[in-house]
């Protein structure tokens, strides 16, 4: 640990304001996230707690009914939105981590065994790869989470959905990670220090696992940081267009898609909070993953 | 000091990074003659390619040349590298798959560069470049070959033609021919002599190879650690060195000859020294066999023009 | 028999058009011959060095005598034994695998950049199985490291701490730590300084006193050959083309290419 805040990586880190200030807002939308159930007034999940006449309350303003005051403002349903928010971001973060963690471990198994044994089964995985690039990931996610979908027995329809969620967004993203890693395996290969593994008898997974892995993670960590990104994206467009997290443990998504449908008539609170919270988020993610690119670049040389 | 085409004034080549200030050449003093072959030879890190790039004003930041002049053709050329470059001092890297643009024919090139440099019309901008390709002994005809379409000794010998098209009066060769076969290394070696000698080009020929500056050269500066430890006739230097570092080089360079067959090649111990670790004094001190207590102290000048020990200080006072 | 002897070794590579396309553009099949026919026999603890250039098929013998290629015909046997043969058991195959061991020729990319020195060196240890306590097995490191004129406390550094030399010592105790009976030395010393090489070249002569070692010496220098090896073979384009003890290659050079080597090697004697 002493190591690390001693390193090269983090005296750059110190000197990159976009770096630090990305950093703290993901930080801070992560922890909102994990301890909102400290945070939040109330819990937006538990329709018990409802009171539907606090509906369109604005931000700040006693309801004209009951008198509760809302940081944010309430949804339609009198949902808190402050709280309402931090508990849709831990859907959108889980979601999103969750998701990445699926294609980063495909796509990079999938990338060392096409890198590293090459012949059919490499271009059977780079051809599969070609095809699922050609389609939008989105329209993917949708294909994978209506099959799913029509799979499963009603009963376990709403409680897959968010598991169902993750793999669709995970199946979509896994190519960049594979292209990657199946490159520089590709020229690890070539080096003698593998070679030199060989001599020694070790089988052909063990070599993969052992001395090329640990060489190919590097632009892996800046491609998942991206694609943590998308993923989150992802997420909220599919709750968006209704094939995500439900309405009644609605995701960032699921919440811009109720606040659309207010927004003209006055309600503009419902879409506009958690639309610039899924912002911030996607932004400093974003801004984040670019700098490490940027930082763990030069140094590859 | 008519006679020098080019003097590398005391200069200090420096780098700063989180840790302090790092010297890649620490005073270094040098002068190329008309018409002269002079080497620059030491191990890897000594700063002999870093010598070059200073002289055309090629170091990245954040590295700078921080003290010191380049004085060429008697005027100062410090902040005037630019117009210098390509025209009066030619360039020639290592390796010769770098030099070329593989997308681009090596007569288009060669075009271009003459035309940059040279007021000349575009037919005898032609005639030059089928000429110049004739003097490296390459068919005139091949102007419309791509780079990949040589071997790795006609690509040098192409590199050698565009560093000639400009007609400089000074080429800096980095280490031409360690990526080739030695078999070729020989040719293009020769090949590089003759055409200077002929038209009277000074060449700084950089390389770590021994052998090669003792057939190509005719005078030879050996750098340590940033800093110039001797300099001068090629021969001399070689067969009577005064530096104990050039002294160690010579001794551990394998020869073929009957007396060293199996036996133990004389061996310098340790390394040399990294920038951000120099010793106190001279650089090549804590592993010289000779070293005084003075060594160890202060950084030795250069004496008799020949070579920076303390050693010799006695001998220059005598002379 | 010899401890080593290669016997009409020979590797083709087919660099041909693909049949649809050979047929229809009626073009021959182009086969690449890197070692043709190639016979040399090697004493035990003595040091036999391949010279050549580029393409001249050297690289291909080093990779075909640890197995790392299969020979397109002939043999290469090491104790009379074939490291390629597929009929070869298992088990055996291992054995004959910790005899031989390679030190390879770029020190940058011959150690693992994300492995610490003192796995790189114990790994053929663990993977042979020659001992089997850890404690033991880091004492032998320690030894090892020090045989090769490095420190105990390197043992947690990783390569990148290290000059190109200091690693081409870590690659040398790394083939030492399997207890191998021949190494093939890959060009060990071409991407070295002339002082760093001569130490490296005076560590591999005094190894091979003490463990009576076999060495299989690849090399383009000339001049480096004639201060390790007992025996010279030329190569050129595949072909073994003479073979010589070093006396006689450099007195007496018989064949037209070698003596076209030994004129254009860059010399530092006037």
């Amino acid at each position: 640990m002493e190591r690390f805040f001693k390193s090269d990586f983090f005296y750059d880190f110190l000197r990159a304001p976009v770096a630090i200030i990305s950093f703290c807002v993901v930080a801070l939308l992560v922890l909102s996230a994990i301890f909102a159930q400290f945070i939040a007034p109330t819990n937006p999940f538990d329709p018990a707690s409802l009171e539907l006449m606090n509906g369109f309350t604005p931000p700040m303003e006693p309801n004209m009914f009951t008198g509760d005051v809302f940081l944010l403002g309430a949804d339609d349903q009198g949902r808190d939105l402050f709280s309402a928010i931090l508990y849709g971001l831990r859907i959108s973060l889980f979601v999103g981590i969750m998701a990445v963690s699926l294609a980063m471990v495909m796509g990079v198994l999938l990338g060392l065994i096409a890198g590293y044994v090459g012949g059919w089964l490499d271009n059977l995985i780079m051809r599969l790869a070609d095809i699922q690039m050609t389609f939008p990931s989105i329209l993917i996610a949708m294909l994978i989470f209506g099959v799913a979908r029509g799979l499963l027995p009603p009963e376990l329809r709403y409680e897959m959905a968010i598991t169902v969620l993750i793999i669709s967004i995970g199946l979509s993203e896994w190519v960049p990670f594979a292209r990657t890693v199946r490159g520089t395996t590709m020229v690890e290969k070539e080096k003698e220090y593998v070679a030199a593994a060989q001599l020694i008898g070790l089988k052909r997974w063990q070599i993969m696992i052992r001395h090329i892995l640990p060489n190919v993670l590097g632009p892996v960590l800046v491609i998942a940081t991206i694609t943590f990104a998308l993923a989150i994206i992802a997420e909220a467009s599919l709750s968006f267009l209704g094939v995500g997290a439900p309405r009644t443990e609605p995701s960032l998504g699921t919440l811009i898609r109720v606040g659309q449908d207010f927004l003209f008539s006055g309600e503009w609170w419902i879409l506009l909070f958690p639309a610039l919270t899924l912002l911030a988020l996607a932004l400093a993610v974003n801004l984040l993953g670019d700098w490490l690119r940027d930082t763990l670049n030069p140094r590859l040389k | 000091m008519d006679d020098n085409l080019l003097e590398v004034r005391n200069i200090s080549v420096t780098f700063k990074n989180r840790y302090g200030t790092l010297k890649a050449l620490d005073n270094l003093s040098l002068n190329v003659k008309k018409g002269e072959i002079l080497g620059l030879v030491g191990e890897s890190g000594a700063g002999k390619s870093m010598t070059g790039a200073a002289i055309l004003g090629l170091i990245d930041p954040p590295g700078h040349m921080s003290s010191g002049e380049i004085w060429y053709k008697g005027k100062c050329i410090n902040d005037a590298h630019e117009a210098i470059r390509g025209r009066e001092i030619s360039m020639i890297f290592q390796d010769p798959l770098m030099s070329l643009n593989p997308l681009r024919r090596i007569g288009d090139q060669l075009l271009e560069t003459i035309l940059t440099h040279m007021n000349v019309t575009k037919s005898e901008a032609i005639k030059r470049a089928r000429k110049g390709l004739e003097e490296v002994g390459i068919d005139p005809n091949r102007l419309n070959s791509y780079p990949h379409t040589f071997s790795g000794g006609m690509r040098q010998r192409v590199v050698i033609a565009l560093a000639l098209a400009p007609e400089p009066s000074l080429i800096i060769a980095d280490e031409p021919t360690t990526a080739l076969d030695v078999s070729v290394q020989a040719q293009i070696l020769d090949l590089l002599k003759n055409l200077c000698k002929e038209r009277g080009t000074s060449i700084i020929l950089v390389t770590h190879d021994m052998g090669v500056i003792a057939q190509t050269t005719d005078r030879v500066g050996v750098l340590y650690a940033g800093r110039l430890a001797e300099i001068g006739d090629t021969r001399e230097v070689l067969t009577n060195p005064k530096h104990p570092y050039t002294k160690g080089l010579v001794d551990s360079t394998p020869r073929i000859d009957a007396n060293s067959f199996y036996k133990e090649l004389y061996q310098i111990s340790g390394t040399m020294p990294k920038l951000d670790a120099m010793p106190n004094g001279c650089a090549f001190h804590p592993r010289c066999e000779f070293a005084i207590d003075k060594c160890s102290k202060e950084t030795p000048q250069v004496f008799s023009d020949r070579a920076a020990c303390w050693l010799l200080e006695n001998e220059a006072i005598v002379e | 028999m010899s401890f080593v002897q290669a016997k009409d070794l020979t590797r083709e590579y087919d660099l041909s058009d693909p049949f649809i396309v050979r047929t229809i553009a009626m073009r021959p099949k182009r086969i690449l011959t890197a070692v043709d026919n190639v016979s040399f026999s090697i004493e035990k603890g003595t040091t036999y060095a391949l010279v050549g250039e580029s393409g001249s098929g050297k690289s291909t013998i080093a990779k075909m005598a640890v197995g790392l290629l299969k020979p397109t015909s002939g043999s290469l046997l090491v104790d009379g034994k074939n490291l390629n043969d597929p009929f070869l058991p298992k088990e055996e195959k291992l054995a004959l695998r910790r005899r031989i061991q390679m030190v390879f020729q770029s020190p940058y990319a011959s150690l693992n950049p994300r492995w610490k020195v003192g796995d790189i060196i114990a790994e053929p240890i663990k993977a042979f199985r020659l001992i089997n306590d850890h404690a033991s097995q880091i004492n032998r490191v320690h030894e090892l490291l020090e045989q090769v004129g490095l420190s105990t406390s390197d043992v947690n550094k990783f390569p990148h701490e290290f000059s190109g030399g200091q690693r081409q010592r870590i690659s040398i105790a790394r083939a030492l730590s399997s207890e191998p009976e021949i190494i093939i030395c890959d060009e060990p010393t071409s991407a070295l300084d002339v002082s760093v090489q001569a130490q490296v070249l005076n560590l591999l002569k005094s190894l091979q006193k003490e463990y009576s070692l076999t060495y299989l010496f690849i090399t383009h220098d000339l001049a480096v050959v004639s201060t390790m090896a007992n025996k010279i073979g030329v190569l050129n384009q595949g072909k073994l083309v003479e073979e010589q003890t070093p006396e006689n290659l450099f007195s007496n050079p018989k064949k037209a290419y070698t003596k076209m080597l030994l004129n254009s090697a860059p010399n530092i004697n006037f």
